[in-house]
């Protein structure tokens, strides 16, 4: 029998009269990527908050390759590096004494730190600024800072509590990179996004979490696909009105349009239909498609179906 | 291969991360204004206030000032560092790593007892410098001074549990307790001199221990006996440690 890596049974935490977790189960197997997607408050953070014994679950149990992370909470860390959420680096500290104290603090031998800790300020582009405090650096340069930290003690299990938020391209490129090669090693990785894209891009495994609450745990491809009925038809038009919008909604076979850009989104399960009858209105109002491409169901479908965050529609942007 | 880290069980494990936070706590705050002020200033014109205008002999006032310096300097580190660092969520790493609660405590405790270790060097020179004040029992001294040391750091670790994220509530309440016990230590009116009542509160602050053996470094005699002096002040700082311990976990839940 294999051992996995993170188990969760029946975990339930409450704040007073708050519900923030109710009987989530999951398990993460070893060497595998899991992503936690969820809205802002769903309980993410929570979550890792228990898995790496900060917090005591209110009902319920982990464990960590084995280890109860309540009963066993040393010998359950002693596996993992955590990226809180915040980056959480010593202002008043150089990036090499940062990097020294969390080696310190995982034990790892002097040397072996030493070294580890300059291959990683090499990897993630600060060794040339080692000796500056963090008190004057960029936030993305703190937020590498303190991934950094989180790998000095070399993990089998990886926290990633939203790694790339808030983060340029070429941090967030870095990011993943290493993300990617850490797996590649057979490091597990367990993140918090609420990037759909990047959950879609890095994880084998996805769990949606809402309210407290997993809507659904499954392979980004696998999860789209339990939405087959959501595809849609993108089409632009020349010239565009903003009348088109009405009028897309009254086509048969149409069940929602989107604005998206220059372009509308057409929500079907009959994309086939929806093209003859654009290409109706079309010639009828002598208007001209510019383009038109069917759509399957996106990750981010599948995040708005199950969280009901169709509030979307009325103007309000729910996610990144 | 048996290098000393492979044959490092828990417990070695446990005392290098209390030595890290300590070193760590060392290079952050031990400039800091607020520590300065609190560490050294305060106690000073705390002793001032008492001493001018007494002619009590620099032997009665030298231990003194030495005792309250410890008394504030020993508690000034962690009431500071740790709301700072809850507000950071730097605290999180620590409540994070492979280590127990009680070596976190330990090693904040450890900064505050060797800044305070370092701090009352100062009236102790000042005294054989200024006042030529002798040392009889330099034993006595030097056990008062660690163990006083170590027992408010533990203290002052023990109310920087309160969750709050700014240090001036943790202050505000350590003040509550610190001033309080100059008054029932006989650090300034010997434990002879005080009412039935306060002879009885006296038992109570482990300033009182902490003060009769650095006073019998100067004096060459205690008022309690040495090792109940030794023991007391042992028994605070388990029980210290014990709490801090109890509490920074039950505010964690
Ligand atoms: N210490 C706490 N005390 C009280 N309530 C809390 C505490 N920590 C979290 N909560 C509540 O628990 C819920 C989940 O919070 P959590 O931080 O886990 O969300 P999240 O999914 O990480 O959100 P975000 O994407 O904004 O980081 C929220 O309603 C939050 O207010
Ligand atoms: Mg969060």
């Amino acid at each position: 029998m294999t051992v996995h890596a993170i188990e969760a049974t029946a975990i339930s935490k409450k704040f007073g009269n708050l519900l923030a977790l109710s009987d989530v189960n999951f398990s993460v197997a070893d060497g595998e990527t899991f992503g936690f997607l969820g809205p802002n408050g769903a309980g993410k953070t929570t979550t890792i908050r228990i898995l790496t014994g900060i917090t005591a679950p209110t009902a319920g149990t982990a464990t960590i390759f084995g280890h109860d992370i309540v009963r066993e909470t040393i010998a359950a860390r002693r596996q993992m590096g955590i990226v809180h959420e915040i980056s959480n680096v010593y202002d008043d500290l150089s990036a090499w004494h940062n990097i020294l104290f969390a080696s310190e603090l995982y034990n790892v031998p002097r040397s072996a730190g030493e070294r580890r800790g300059k291959e990683l300020l090499e990897l993630f582009g600060l060794w040339e600024r080692k000796d500056d405090r963090v008190k004057v650096f960029s936030k993305g340069m703190k937020r590498r800072l303190t991934l950094a930290m989180g790998l000095v003690n070399d993990p089998r299990l990886l926290f990633l509590d939203e790694p790339t938020s808030g983060l340029d391209v070429q941090s967030n490129l870095i990011i993943r990179d290493v993300i990617r090669e850490l797996t590649g090693q057979g490091v597990t990785v367990f993140l918090t996004t609420h990037n759909i894209e990047e959950a879609n891009l890095i994880c084998d495994r996805v769990a949606i979490i809402n309210r407290g609450q997993i809507a659904a745990i499954d392979s980004p491809e696998r999860l789209k696909k339990t939405i087959q009925s959501v595809q849609s038809v993108e089409v632009a038009f020349d010239p565009s009105s903003p009348k088109l919008l009405e009028h897309l909604r009254e086509l048969p076979l149409v069940s929602e349009v989107r604005k998206e850009g220059d372009k509308f989104r057409l929500i079907t399960e009959d994309p086939s239909g929806v093209i003859e009858n654009v290409t109706t209105y079309a010639r009828e109002h002598h208007t001209r498609i510019i383009s038109m491409t069917t759509i399957g169901p996106s990750l981010e479908d599948v995040f708005i179906r199950l969280t009901g965050l169709m509030i979307r529609v009325k103007g309000v942007k729910a996610i990144d | 291969m048996t290098d000393l880290n492979e044959s490092c069980g828990q417990l070695c494990r446990e005392l290098k991360a209390a030595w890290a936070i300590a070193k760590k706590d060392i290079r952050i705050y031990y400039l800091k204004p607020n520590i300065i002020v609190s560490g050294m200033l305060f106690p000073l014109f705390m002793f001032l206030a008492f001493a001018i205008g007494r002619d009590a002999p620099p032997t009665m006032l030298v231990p003194g000032l030495i005792a309250i310096t410890i008394l504030f300097s020993a508690s000034s580190i962690e009431p500071v560092s740790i709301p700072i660092e809850r507000r950071t969520k730097t605290f999180d790493r620590l409540l994070s790593a492979p280590v127990s609660l009680h070596s976190v405590v330990l090693g904040e405790s450890m900064s505050g007892f060797l800044y305070s270790t370092g701090i009352a060097l100062v009236p102790l020179s000042a005294g054989i410098i200024l006042f030529s004040t002798p040392i009889v029992q330099p034993l006595a001294l030097i056990g008062g001074v660690l163990l006083t040391s170590f027992c408010f750091a533990t203290m002052g670790t023990l109310f920087a549990a309160y969750p709050t994220e700014s240090p001036g509530d943790i202050m505000s309440m350590l003040n509550l307790v610190r001033l309080p016990l100059i008054f029932v230590s006989g650090v300034f009116i010997p434990v002879n001199a005080l009412p039935q009542i306060g002879q009885i509160a006296v038992l109570f602050s482990p300033l009182t221990y902490g003060n009769d053996l650095i006073r019998a470094g100067f004096e060459g005699t205690t008022h309690f006996n040495p090792l109940m002096d030794v023991l007391a002040i042992c028994v605070f700082i388990l029980l210290f440690q014990v709490a801090a311990n109890h509490l920074y976990r039950k505010f964690n839940e």
